[in-house]
């Protein structure tokens, strides 16, 4: 898994760092027109068809992430 | 770029980033319009169970019909996919829905206590400040 080349994760980290910049200036109130994530998510969840596809994502991204090829230790 | 990757990664993923991004949008459209009055006069924990129930209830079925989908039009995936989608994604409703309204009412009922408190407080406050008139 790890042997990937290191320029892969390091866009990751760029991607991650850019969205927590943009969040933090959102934060500061530096620039009034710079929505948080949280306004856009708000934003989203207006209506049952925004929160069902939200959920539907945070389902999707747990399940990949917790549950998926997990088995229980006592079976088999 | 193969076939077999567009199908498999490309239009699964363009098409989670488009149903999100229309779902921005018709809410961004929703919160420009002019506020109509609440429908529902329901307040409280019926009002919660109700909207937890409707969110978690649509979000399920959503994910199941895009799943399915999936499966049957796109790639069958191997290693009863469908199976552990099913399952493991109630399995994950089944653990947060009741850790989360356990919270709500722990927060619900530390935030009335709270103010209980301060109401008593207030209620003390100026009889022991009041002057004497006798």
């Amino acid at each position: 898994m790890l042997s990937h080349p290191v320029i892969g994760y390091l866009v990751w980290a760029v991607l991650f760092g850019a969205l927590f910049a943009w969040e933090g200036l959102a934060l500061s109130h530096l620039s009034g027109t710079v929505p948080t994530l949280s306004a856009t998510f708000r934003a989203i969840m207006r209506y049952p068809f925004g929160r069902w596809a939200l959920f539907a994502l945070w389902l999707w991204f747990g399940w990949h992430i917790f549950l998926r090829g997990w088995h229980f230790l006592l079976r088999g | 770029m193969s076939s077999s990757l567009v199908r498999q990664d490309l239009v699964p993923i363009v098409s989670g980033y488009l149903i999100l991004m229309a779902a921005l949008g018709v809410g961004l459209w929703l919160s420009r319009r002019p506020a109509r009055a609440e429908r529902s006069s329901r307040r409280g924990w019926p009002r919660l169970l109700r909207h937890l129930a409707g969110t978690a209830v649509g979000g399920y079925v959503l994910l199941m019909a895009i799943v399915v989908l999936y499966y049957y039009l796109v790639a069958r995936v191997a290693g009863s996919f469908l199976d552990s989608a099913v399952t493991g994604c109630a399995t994950l409703i089944g653990l947060s829905l009741p850790v989360f309204a356990g919270a709500s009412w722990l927060a619900e009922r530390r935030s009335g206590r709270r103010a209980r408190a301060r109401v008593s407080a207030d209620d003390q406050a100026p009889a022991e400040g009041r002057p004497r008139h006798d």
